[in-house]
């Protein structure tokens, strides 16, 4: 029982992180109905940006993360303004693949840069434990969970009462009607882009300061997004936030009870979830289902 | 596109691979010269033609199931590794001799396939390609954990294969055989586009619904295009553990699977040549880096010089050719025919 109280918890912090990366790929998707692949290099480029600000250049670890989520923000809007909105409008698999391709080249410019050694990023949270009844959590996986809780909050307050949310609710359920009604488009794009990278950012230098920085979280986060996204339907700010509560659970609970009898099952299990998602509710939990219609 | 005055005047010059006698030709000259190569090609130049050839064969099967059938499979690199691991677990576990084991690893690979193909059966597009890429992350994982059959992360040799006396496996014979199985196989891709199958996939891929009201059984078509995709996928497979000699999980990573894509993207996607195009120049670029590779001292600037190349190249295709090399090429045909004028 002891086990599973410990495990639940952890799992739901870990859910926490998990929320945090989805929520950047959620905000782009919401307006620009793109699928960001790259998101989760992103943040491996500004983990690293940040690091090498910190250590290489001795800046002040809270400066040197501002200028790293920063730095998010602009890859983000860079990366819409030059890449990715010549090919708004087109099928969606196509900017998937494109930003599949984008997120590897940032990936091999990220190791050209810093030679992909994993990283020990200076703490900005103190370090050490909170023992809950003899359950060990760590002050970072706390702040990380806070610190997407904030970031849902902020994001259901941004869509529902400021007026750029707003237009990104319209251009995501049309954008020519959108624009004959008057909102600058591509602006909305721009902006969401630019928040999406700054998400990424946030859940670079969370994530990273969780784990270590290193190459391979960019693939670890965007195979946990994918099945939170899938699960929490697509669109839905708290499906997010459910979704990710879930996978983080199940997947504690399977690297508790699962792993001591199938070894690394639970690196397999966010692509069961994923596959057992599309298979059996393709919409997700919270998603509209789409009717075809002739 | 024909030149103007030229009709086909049978059914069977209209579906002919090959038309006129210039095209037979060069077609004969093609063959000479790519089984005549070995002569005057030293090993390592054999040795990329051998992989390029095996590239070829699996992008041949993306190709039938994108291409035609307008599905999309970000995983094919895997099922390559399926093919690639059956071959080499069967050959040297069980001792099934090498030849047996060429549709032996086309059939499992083939209905692993259409195991991961069952989601199309409610997905389209994006979800199934993410199906896909969770199948890729699923084959990889079964290869590194299940230890006992695949030998984990350090992989399996192949027991070599041989004809007679003669050994199959590197240098010349390896080519040969490769070469031929490229022949074949480029002649069975050509051959089902022709066919009611090839002609159900494509209308699958222009419009499902008007294809399904036609009467084409939409779900059991797009698992045959997977089957048959995943054919030519152990196919290749069984060429790469035969000539390479030893299989490991990271011959068969997410980012190959990418590049097959990326090599259909390239050369134009729903062309046969396009294949060709796509694959010959994704290979002669990584060739071209591991040329300049020597000058670079470290090892993690190669590999980040490969992605950044790779990728970007394949964006900019994306972004500017979106149709391929192919149509670069069909524009070039068409202007040197009307050369005086422009139309």
């Amino acid at each position: 029982m002891e086990t599973f109280f410990g495990a639940s918890l952890q799992g739901i912090l870990l859910g926490g992180t998990y929320a945090l990366i989805a929520l950047g790929v959620l905000v782009v998707y919401k307006s620009c109905k793109v699928f960001n692949m790259a998101h989760g290099e992103i943040m491996v480029l500004v983990s690293y940006f940040a690091w090498w600000l910190a250590v290489s250049k001795g800046l002040p670890v809270a400066a040197a993360i501002v200028v790293a989520v920063l730095l998010g923000g602009l890859t983000g809007w860079v990366l819409n303004r030059f890449l990715i909105s010549p090919l708004i409008g087109k099928p969606m698999l196509v900017t998937f693949l494109l930003t599949l391709l984008i997120g590897i080249g940032i990936q091999g410019g990220t190791l050209m840069a810093w030679e992909g050694m994993p990283q020990v990023l200076p703490s900005f949270v103190p370090q050490g434990n909170l023992d809950i009844g003899g359950i060990a959590l760590s002050y970072v996986s706390l702040a990380a969970f806070a610190v997407a809780i904030a970031m849902f909050v902020v994001f259901v307050l941004f869509f529902r009462f400021t007026r750029i949310g707003f237009g990104m609710k319209c251009v995501s359920e049309n954008p020519e009607l959108s624009r004959a009604l008057g909102i600058d488009v591509g602006r909305i794009y721009s902006i969401s882009w630019l928040i999406g990278g700054i998400a990424a950012g946030i859940g670079g230098i969370l994530v990273a300061s969780v784990y270590a920085v290193d190459t391979s979280l960019g693939w670890y986060g965007m195979v946990r997004a994918l099945p939170v996204l899938l699960l929490g339907g697509l669109e839905s700010l708290p499906g997010c936030i459910i979704g990710a509560l879930i996978v983080g659970v199940v997947e504690v609970m399977a690297s508790t009870y699962v792993d001591p009898y199938v070894s690394g099952f639970r690196e397999l299990l966010p692509f069961i979830l994923i596959i057992a998602v599309l298979m059996l509710r393709p919409q997700g939990l919270f998603g509209l289902k789409r009717i075809e219609r002739i | 596109m024909l030149p103007g005055g030229v009709f086909n005047q049978s059914y069977a010059k209209d579906v002919a691979i090959v038309r006129t006698k210039t095209q037979w030709l060069i077609l004969f000259a093609a063959l000479a010269f790519m089984f005549l190569i070995p002569v005057f090609a030293n090993d390592y130049w054999l040795g990329w033609l051998t992989k390029l050839c095996i590239t070829i064969v699996a992008v041949l099967g993306l190709h039938i199931l994108t291409g035609l059938c307008g599905q999309f499979s970000i995983g094919h690199a895997a099922f390559v590794g399926v093919g690639a691991y059956t071959a080499a677990i069967l050959t040297t576990k069980y001792g099934v001799s090498g030849w047996l084991c060429l549709p032996i690893s086309a059939l499992v690979t083939g209905s692993v396939g259409l195991l991961f193909g069952l989601p199309c059966f409610r997905l389209k597009g994006f979800y199934l390609a993410v199906s896909t890429l969770a199948a890729s992350f699923i084959i990889i994982w079964c290869m590194r954990h299940f230890a006992t059959w695949t030998g984990g992360l350090e992989g399996l040799d192949v027991v070599t294969l041989k004809i007679g006396a003669a050994d199959l496996s590197y240098n010349q014979p390896a080519y040969w055989l490769a070469a031929a199985v490229l022949v074949v196989a480029t002649y069975c891709a050509k051959n089902i586009q022709r066919t009611s199958v090839g002609r159900a996939f494509v209308a699958i891929r222009d419009n499902e619904l008007a294809a399904e009201v036609n009467g084409i059984s939409v779900f059991r078509y797009k698992m045959l295009a997977f089957f048959i995709s995943c054919l030519f996928a152990g196919v290749a497979g069984w060429l790469w553990a035969n000539t390479q000699m030893r299989v490991t999980p990271d011959q068969f990573r997410l980012n190959d699977s990418i590049w097959y894509f990326g090599m259909l993207v390239i050369g134009g996607i729903g062309s046969t040549s396009g294949v060709f195009f796509g694959a010959v120049s994704l290979r002669a670029l990584q060739v071209t880096i591991d040329q300049v590779a020597p000058m670079i001292q470290s090892v993690q600037l190669v590999i980040a010089l490969n992605l950044v190349v790779f990728s970007g190249v394949i964006v900019l295709f994306l972004l500017f050719v979106p149709r391929g090399i192919t149509s670069l090429w069909e524009k070039l045909k068409l202007q040197y025919r009307l050369h005086p004028f422009s139309y």
